[in-house]
């Protein structure tokens, strides 16, 4: 019990250092941005996939705003993938299809197997272009954006692109800023970080990029998958393919603004990333690919990300176990750097990071919410870990995965 | 003492002092001081003509003014409705520039038609707008220019913000540009000139005699080439002349040797060494350094992630198909054209021909 409990604190310990360094980096070290000066160019034909189930409440919004971007609108085709709505999204859709004839071509899904990825799988049959973003239908794309996420494709290493989030109801309630807060953490530090460092960036599948040849090379989108992007991340990885995060390549966002449906999300994450981690960890860590070293041991430590919210409480009931029942050698030190550890994995470091991000965003009054986001973190270390047990336990059962789509919060147009 | 009030005094305390270091956290909750959205710029797509098109936006209701300048040879004064001074010049002459160098804080407006030469060692702190011809002295100092007509800077000038000339732009020798500069139709930069970010259709360092529809010839694909995208692990040498269709990347660091054609695009995670003569018909990227040229044409975006430095008679993009030149740090000989953008993040530089 005790070296599962020295493992536990060592790992604890690892993912600690990791928050330390990524944040150091993105205070002090040499940023990268590549690509984003790229603003003239012969920008290569492009198709926007816009994922959309029973989105009426939000789908207009982003259809209108991609209708009024920088990009040649000859060179840029819209394909809305209604899967399988109920709701009024379909008719709006068409309405636009109308209006804007040409440059918006719906994709209507009847039937078929769920989710977000066995959606864009069957849409694939409609697009030819070489370059292919995929945006969430509550997301509302600036001017610049469609330019700033076609240009890393200019270089042929780039396989996939990720923009930055930004939720749009920060101010909402305390949930919604509690996700503000964990947003700017996750994107303004974590990932320019690992871009910096040319480590793993991984793709979100939304304010996102990927390229139709890398696509069709590491066979297309996995509908197996619960988060098809964390599987797209390690798929392009695997092949040789680089994932580059674009920072400046900003997008609005709707974030849940009551806690069940933040609960439901964070599980759907939680239970995609450990499929993705049992499929690819090890080839990952120790197989034959094209992964540089730092790549591997990042993407494995990515991989691993929502396991250790099991493993961190594990390690506090071990931790607790072996101070009552006196068989730790070290007596309460033990206890008390499992405690420590724990601290500086939910309270710390990842407080660190946030902290900085929104030092590097400019924003000052927020950061006094900080104490706040330990109720958010109980909340996910619970969640996620239920999630690991419910997926190992379907995994007995052989129950099939529900798929929950995120609600809405806007009002209809 | 009382011990239930002693109790009672001790739980006050104890929760006075764990609730004391969140009252910043309570009244930021509670007032929502900064709950907006974080600013996500969703119109401007960071053009370069941002900064020009609001000047020209926030002087339009100076329009009648300047017309009525012009027409009766007069000058005017005055504020703007933010309370910035302005001065409207409908005619131009030595000594009322000198008298307007003095005036710090004043936007200088020159009517259409008018066309203005600055005298040496002039400095101007606020912006300028030039309906005509804009001539600057020797070693002038400027805020923002934003001309209808040509604009040419003397040598040894300088250019804190912004550029912005309809006609065309030339600076002469060692100006130091420190914004954006930007025209409609050309930018000429002699020897010595620093540089930052450029646009224009065309772009020459020094005197360049190009080709603006300059295109490789067609591979001849009965040669034989490469797949389509061809990857190595290591450094890797393009031979002088080979002809290559397809993409190429490098994990290593890349050579091309002289009069070497590339139908694809280029990447190199080390350092990328482009000989003369070199045609590329796409991208080229170095992770790291990048030296091109001399005589080179590269159609594509050119990238390096820390320098780049171009030979004489290197040409990127063409007047059909402009594009980007981009790195951290840009050395440019003269004799270089580039059409489209030009940037360079920390700093450009043109020197002569060694």
């Amino acid at each position: 019990m005790i070296y599962v409990l020295y493992i536990i604190v060592f790992v604890i310990c690892v993912y600690t250092g990791r928050h330390y360094y990524f944040t150091l980096n993105r205070l002090f070290g040499f940023q990268r941005h590549p690509y984003i000066d790229i603003d003239t160019a012969d920008w290569p034909p492009v198709t926007v996939l816009v994922a959309a189930h029973n989105e009426e409440k939000v789908i207009a919004h982003i259809l209108e705003a991609l209708m009024t971007v920088k990009y040649p609108a000859d060179k840029m085709l819209v394909i809305p993938v209604n899967d399988r709505s109920t709701d009024g999204t379909r008719e709006i859709i068409d309405k636009f299809v109308e209006e804007f004839p040409g440059r918006i071509q719906a994709f209507h899904r009847a039937g078929g197997k769920g989710g977000k990825a066995a959606a864009l799988k069957d849409a694939m049959e409609m697009v030819t272009t070489e370059v292919i973003l995929i945006f969430d239908a509550d997301y509302i794309p600036g001017a610049g954006l469609i330019k700033q996420l076609v240009a890393p494709f200019f270089d042929i290493e780039v396989g996939g692109v990720m923009g930055r989030v930004v939720p749009m109801n920060a101010g909402t309630n305390l949930l919604t800023r509690l996700l503000d807060l964990e947003r700017s953490g996750g994107y303004q530090v974590d990932q320019q970080a690992r871009m910096n460092l040319r480590l793993v960036p991984q793709h979100g599948g939304t304010v996102a990029g990927v390229r139709l040849s890398a696509l069709r090379e590491i066979g297309g989108w996995n509908e197996n998958s619960l988060t098809e992007d964390t599987d797209l991340t390690y798929r392009l990885l695997l092949n040789g393919w680089k994932t580059v995060y674009q920072n400046r390549s900003e997008c609005y966002e709707e974030v849940p603004e009551v806690w069940p449906v933040r609960v439901k999300q964070i599980m759907r994450w939680a239970k995609g990333h450990n499929q993705a981690m049992v499929t690819y960890g090890v080839h990952l860590l120790v197989g034959k690919n094209r992964a540089t070293l730092r790549e591997r041991i990042d993407g494995t430590l990515l991989l691993g990300v929502y396991a250790m919210a099991p493993v961190t409480l594990i390690g506090w009931g071990l931790a607790l176990a072996v101070f009552y029942q006196g068989v730790a050698p070290l007596h309460g030190v033990i206890a008390l750097l499992s405690l420590t550890a724990y601290a500086a994995i939910g309270n710390l470091a990842a407080f660190f990071e946030i902290a900085a991000a929104a030092r590097l965003d400019g924003t000052r009054k927020r950061i006094c919410l900080l104490p706040f986001l330990i109720l958010g973190f109980a909340v996910s270390i619970f969640s996620v870990s239920r999630a690991a047990a419910v997926q190992i336990s379907d995994l007995v059962t052989g129950a099939e995965f529900h798929w929950d789509k995120t609600e809405r919060f806007r009002k209809v147009l | 003492m009382n011990p239930y009030l002693a109790v009672a005094a001790l739980v006050c305390m104890v929760s006075l002092m764990f609730v004391l270091p969140l009252i910043p956290t309570l009244m930021e909750l509670r007032r929502k001081s900064d709950a907006l959205p974080l600013s996500v710029v969703q119109q401007n797509a960071g053009e370069i003509r941002y900064f020009s098109d609001s000047f020209r936006s926030y002087i339009k209701g100076l329009e009648p003014i300047m017309q009525g300048c012009v027409a009766a040879g007069t000058t005017a004064t005055g504020a703007l409705p933010d309370g910035e001074e302005y001065v409207v010049l409908g005619r131009v002459d030595e000594p009322l520039v000198l008298v307007l160098q003095q005036r710090d804080a004043t936007h200088l407006v020159m009517g259409a038609d008018v066309d203005l030469t600055l005298p040496a060692e002039a400095r101007f702190s606020k912006d300028i707008y030039a309906g005509g011809q804009f001539i600057g002295g020797v070693k002038n100092n400027f805020r923002a220019i934003l001309g209808e007509k040509n604009v040419h800077l003397g040598a040894s000038s300088r250019v804190l913000r912004w550029v912005h000339a309809v006609g065309e732009f030339t600076a002469d020798l060692d100006c130091n540009l420190y914004g954006r500069i930007s025209s409609d139709s050309l930018i000429q930069l002699r020897a010595g000139c620093s540089f930052r970010r450029l646009n224009a259709p065309r772009i020459e360092i020094g005197r360049v005699a190009v080709d603006p529809e300059a295109s490789p010839p067609q591979p001849n694909l009965a040669d034989g080439g490469t797949p389509h995208r061809f990857q190595h692990d290591g450094d890797f040498e393009v031979q002088a002349g080979q002809v290559i269709v397809g993409d190429i990347l490098i994990r290593g660091k890349l050579y091309v040797h002289s009069g070497a054609r590339i139908y694809g695009s280029v990447k190199s995670v080390e350092d990328a060494v482009i000989a003369d003569g070199v045609a590329v018909e796409g991208s080229l990227i170095s992770a790291r350094r990048m030296r091109i040229g001399p005589h080179c044409t590269i159609h594509g975006p050119v990238i390096a992630e820390r320098e780049l430095a171009i030979a004489t008679g290197t040409q990127c993009g063409t007047l059909e198909h402009p594009t980007t030149v981009s790195a951290p740090r840009i050395e440019l000989e003269e004799g270089v054209a580039v059409f489209g953008t030009l940037w360079a993040r920390e700093h450009g530089q043109v020197v002569a021909i060694a």
